[in-house]
C-alpha cells in the first residue's frame, strides 16, 4: 500500500518527512522517483555547471540526442527490450561509443569538410537521432516508439535504476571532486592550465564521457530532452546567487533537489485532488523553470533596487 | 507503386506534395538562417512550438468536441505553434540581452523548458482526449500519411508566402546578411529585416513542423542549405540549389518511408516521415560536402596529392641537374637526397621517361634534354628566390633553403621575369652557387 495514496501536496511533504525522520522501510514509487530524480540532478547540475561555465551546452544538447542511437545499437546487437531494463555494461559501451562518435563527426565536420560549427553540431545530432528512431521504429515495429524516447516515463522506474543513477551520482561527485582544482583552471583558463602542464583536452573528454553517460542514465527517467533542462537550468539558475564554482555546483545541486522533490510531490498532488496524471518529467522541469525566473527576478529587483539608491544619493 | 501515383494518387498526392512544399520553404528560410550562423537558434524555436500545438490542439478539442474537422484542427495548431515559437524567441532575446546569459545556454533553456512545459500540457490532453493525443504526437517526429487535398492548399499558400517574402526581399536580405554595417549606411532598415528574417523563420518552423516534426526540424533548415552552400556561387543560386535539394528530399524521405517497410514485410507500419526526411538530406548533403567540384574534401585531397606528386617529380628533376645533367646515374643515388620508398622512385622514373623527361636503360638513369632544361629551371627559380629573400627580404642566409624548397614549385613565369628584373639578371645565389641563365633553358 503507497502511503502516499490519495495526499495533497502538504500532506505529501509531511508524510515525506515523517517517514525519512522515522526512517520507515519500504520505498514506495514516489520515493523512489525524488531519490532517482535527486540523484540524477545532483550528476546533471555538477556536469551542467561546468559545461555552461565552458559554453559547451550545445554538445550536451548534442549528446541527449545522439545517445538513443547508441542505446538502440547496443540492444540491437544484445536483442534486448529498449525501453526494458537497462544492462550496466551495454549502457556504458553505449555512453561511450556515441560520446566520441558525436564530437568525433563534428569534428570531422568543422575541420575537414570546413562546415561552420552551428551547422556541423546540428546536423550530426539531427541526423544520429533520425537514424535512432528509424531503426527503433523497424525494430520494434511500433510506430510510436520515438514518442516516449522523448518524453522519458518516470512511473516505469525500478529500485535498479535507482542502484544505477545513485552510483552514477557517487562517480561524479568523485571525479569531479579528485580533478575539482584541474576542473576549475581548465574551466576559466585552458591557456594557463595548458602552460602548466595540464592538459584541457584530456578534461574536456573526461567531461564529455560523464556527461554521455549521465544522460544515457537518465534516458528512461525523464527522457532524452529533458535531461537538457536538468543540465542547463539549475546551474543558470545558480548563478543569480553566488560566484564561486563550488557555490554554483552545490547550489545547482539544492536547486535540481528542489525541483525533483516538489515535482514529485506536485505530481502525487495532481493525482489525488484533480484526478489528472501529468507527467512527473515535466512538471519538473516546469518548476526548475519557475525556480529560474524567481531568481531572476527577485536578483532583477535587487539590482534595480541599489541602482535607485545610488542613483537618488547622487541626487 | 509506380513513382508517378505518388503525385497523382488521390491518397498519396497529399503527403507527397505537402512535404515538399513545407520541405521547400523551411529550407529556403535555413538557407538565410545559415548564412547568418544561427542554425540552433531553429532548434530552440521548433521545441518551443511543442507547448503551443498541445494548447492549440487541446482548445480545438474543448471548443469543437472530439470530432473536430481536419481543418479547424490544422489552423489551431498552427496558430499555437506560432505563438510559441514568437515566446520562445522572445524568451531566447530576454535571456541574452537582459540577463547576459550566453547564446548556447540561452538556447538550451528555452529549448528544454518550453518542451517541458508542453510535455507536462500533453499529459494532461493524453487522458482527457486520448485521440487528440495522437494527433499532437503525431507533429513531434512528423506524420505526412495523413494530409489531404486541404493541406496541399493551406501549405501551397504558407509556403507560396515565404517564397514571395525570400524572393521579394533578396536583395536586402542578402545585403544585412552579409553586411550589416554597409546595409544600414545605404539605408536598409535593418531591424526590420531581421524583424522579418525572425517571421519567416517562425513560419517555416510552424510550416514545416506537421512534416518533419518538431524534434528533427532544425535538420531540416540545416541540410538543404548546407548541401547548396558547397555547390553555389551566389545567393540566388544558393537559394535556387537549397529549393531543389529540399523538394529532393523530401519526396524521397517520404517514398522511403513508405517503401521500406513495404520491402522489409512490415504490413501496415509506415516510418515516421521526419527522420526519413532527416535521413535523405543529411545523405545529399554529405554527399555534397564530399564530392562538389571546388569546396569538396575529395576534390581537395586529390588537388592535394597532385600537387605532392608534381613537387616530387620536380624534386627528382632537379636532383639529376644537380648530380650532373649529361651524365647517367642510379638509382641510388636519388635516394641519397631524396626520401621516398625504392617502388615509389620506381614508379615515378617511369612515369617521367614516358613523358619524355629522362631515359632509363638497365638502372642507368639519364635526363633528356627537356628534363635537363626542366631541371635547371627548378634550380633557377629556387636559387632567384634565395637571393630574393636575402637582399630584398632581409632573411638570413642559412634560413632562405627550406622556403625556397617550397617556393621553386610555386613560382609562375610572370614571377620570375620579374625576379630577374629586380635582382638585376643575376648569376649567383647567396651561397655563391651559379643561377642557371634565362638563355640557356
Amino acid at each position: 500500500m503507497n502511503p502516499y495514496y490519495d495526499a495533497n501536496v502538504w500532506e505529501f511533504m509531511g508524510i515525506f518527512f515523517r517517514r525519512l525522520f522515522l526512517w520507515e522501510g519500504g520505498l514506495p514509487s514516489d520515493e523512489l522517483q525524488i531519490w532517482t530524480l535527486g540523484a540524477v540532478s545532483t550528476s546533471t547540475a555538477l556536469l551542467g555547471t561546468l559545461l555552461v561555465l565552458r559554453k559547451m551546452t550545445m554538445v550536451a544538447n548534442a549528446l541527449s540526442h545522439t545517445i538513443l542511437l547508441g542505446i538502440v545499437g547496443a540492444f540491437l546487437l544484445t536483442g534486448m527490450n529498449v525501453m526494458g531494463g537497462l544492462d550496466l555494461t551495454t549502457l556504458l559501451i553505449a555512453a561511450f561509443v556515441m560520446g566520441i562518435l558525436t564530437t568525433l563527426s563534428t569534428d570531422l565536420l568543422i575541420r575537414v569538410a570546413r562546415l561552420q560549427e552551428d551547422a556541423s553540431i546540428g546536423l550530426v545530432f539531427n541526423s544520429l537521432f533520425a537514424l535512432g528512431v528509424v531503426v527503433l521504429t523497424l525494430m520494434t515495429r511500433d510506430a510510436h516508439i520515438g514518442t516516449e524516447v522523448v518524453m522519458g516515463n518516470v512511473d516505469a522506474l525500478q529500485k535498479s535504476d535507482l542502484r544505477l543513477m545513485g552510483a552514477l551520482a557517487g562517480v561524479n561527485l568523485f571525479l569531479i571532486g579528485l580533478f575539482f582544482k584541474e576542473f576549475n583552471l581548465t574551466t576559466f583558463d585552458p591557456g594557463l592550465a595548458h602552460s602548466m602542464g595540464y592538459r584541457p583536452a584530456l578534461y574536456s573528454f573526461l567531461l564529455m564521457i560523464l556527461v554521455s553517460l549521465s544522460i544515457v542514465a537518465a534516458f528512461r527517467a525523464v527522457g532524452a530532452l529533458l535531461v537538457i533542462a536538468l543540465i542547463v537550468i539549475p546551474p543558470l539558475t545558480a548563478r543569480f546567487w553566488t560566484r564561486s564554482l563550488l557555490g554554483l555546483m552545490s547550489g545547482a545541486i539544492g536547486v535540481g533537489w528542489l525541483g525533483s522533490f516538489v515535482g514529485v510531490a506536485l505530481s502525487r498532488h495532481f493525482l489525488s485532488v484533480q484526478g489528472k496524471a501529468l507527467s512527473t518529467g515535466g512538471i519538473v522541469v516546469v518548476l526548475l523553470g519557475l525556480l529560474f525566473l524567481l531568481s531572476a527576478l527577485i536578483q532583477r529587483f535587487h539590482y534595480l533596487r541599489i541602482r535607485g539608491i545610488v542613483l537618488s544619493k547622487r541626487r | 507503386m509506380n513513382i508517378l501515383d505518388y503525385f497523382f494518387d488521390p491518397i498519396f498526392r497529399g503527403p507527397t506534395i505537402g512535404t515538399m512544399l513545407m520541405c521547400l520553404s523551411a529550407a529556403l528560410v535555413g538557407a538565410i538562417v545559415l548564412l547568418r550562423r544561427q542554425s540552433l537558434v531553429g532548434e530552440a524555436l521548433s521545441h518551443s512550438t511543442y507547448p503551443g500545438v498541445v494548447l492549440g490542439a487541446a482548445l480545438a478539442g474543448v471548443l469543437f468536441g472530439e470530432s473536430v474537422s481536419n481543418t479547424t484542427m490544422s489552423i489551431f495548431i498552427l496558430t499555437g505553434a506560432a505563438i510559441f515559437a514568437f515566446l520562445g524567441w522572445c524568451g531566447i532575446q530576454f535571456l541574452e540581452r537582459s540577463l547576459h546569459i550566453r547564446s548556447d545556454a540561452a538556447l538550451c533553456l528555452i529549448l528544454s523548458l518550453f518542451f517541458g512545459i508542453g510535455v507536462t500540457f500533453a499529459s494532461d490532453v493524453q487522458f482527457a482526449y486520448s485521440s487528440l493525443y495522437m494527433q499532437i504526437q503525431m507533429y513531434l517526429f512528423g506524420q505526412a500519411a495523413t494530409m489531404t487535398d486541404f493541406h496541399i492548399a493551406l501549405y501551397s499558400l504558407l509556403s507560396l508566402l515565404v517564397i514571395t517574402i525570400v524572393v521579394v526581399f533578396q536583395r536586402e536580405l542578402e545585403l544585412v546578411t552579409f553586411d550589416r554595417q554597409y546595409a544600414k549606411t545605404i539605408g536598409v532598415r535593418t531591424f526590420l529585416v531581421e524583424a522579418w528574417i525572425t517571421l519567416l523563420l517562425i513560419l517555416a518552423i510552424v510550416i514545416g513542423i506537421r512534416s518533419v516534426g518538431i524534434v528533427l526540424m532544425s535538420a531540416m533548415l540545416i541540410a538543404p542549405a548546407a548541401a547548396a552552400r558547397q555547390l553555389a556561387t551566389s545567393f540566388r543560386s544558393l537559394l535556387t540549389l537549397t529549393a531543389l535539394v529540399a523538394v529532393l528530399s523530401a519526396f524521397l524521405g517520404n517514398y522511403l518511408s513508405i517503401e521500406i517497410p513495404a520491402l522489409l514485410d512490415a504490413g501496415s507500419l509506415s516510418l515516421p516521415t521526419g527522420p526519413m526526411i532527416v535521413l535523405v538530406a543529411t545523405v545529399l548533403c554529405l554527399f555534397a560536402l564530399l564530392f562538389s567540384p571546388g569546396r569538396g574534401v575529395v576534390l581537395r585531397l586529390v588537388r592535394r596529392l597532385r600537387f605532392r606528386h608534381r613537387c616530387l617529380c620536380e624534386n627528382i628533376l632537379k636532383t639529376l641537374w644537380k648530380l650532373g645533367a649529361r651524365e647517367t646515374h642510379t638509382k641510388a643515388e636519388i635516394l641519397q637526397y631524396q626520401s621516398l620508398s625504392k617502388w615509389h622512385l620506381t614508379l615515378i622514373l617511369r612515369q617521367l621517361q614516358w613523358e619524355g623527361w629522362l631515359s632509363l636503360s638497365k638502372g642507368n638513369i639519364q635526363l633528356t634534354h627537356a628534363g635537363e632544361q626542366r631541371g635547371g629551371h627548378i634550380v633557377r627559380l629556387h636559387r632567384l628566390w634565395e637571393l630574393y629573400l636575402v637582399t630584398c627580404a632581409g632573411a638570413g642566409i642559412e634560413r632562405v633553403h627550406r622556403n625556397a624548397e617550397e617556393m621553386e614549385h610555386i613560382l609562375t613565369p610572370e614571377i620570375e621575369a620579374e625576379l630577374t628584373r629586380l635582382l638585376h639578371n643575376p648569376q649567383k645565389d647567396p651561397h655563391r652557387q651559379p643561377i642557371p641563365p634565362q638563355e640557356l633553358l
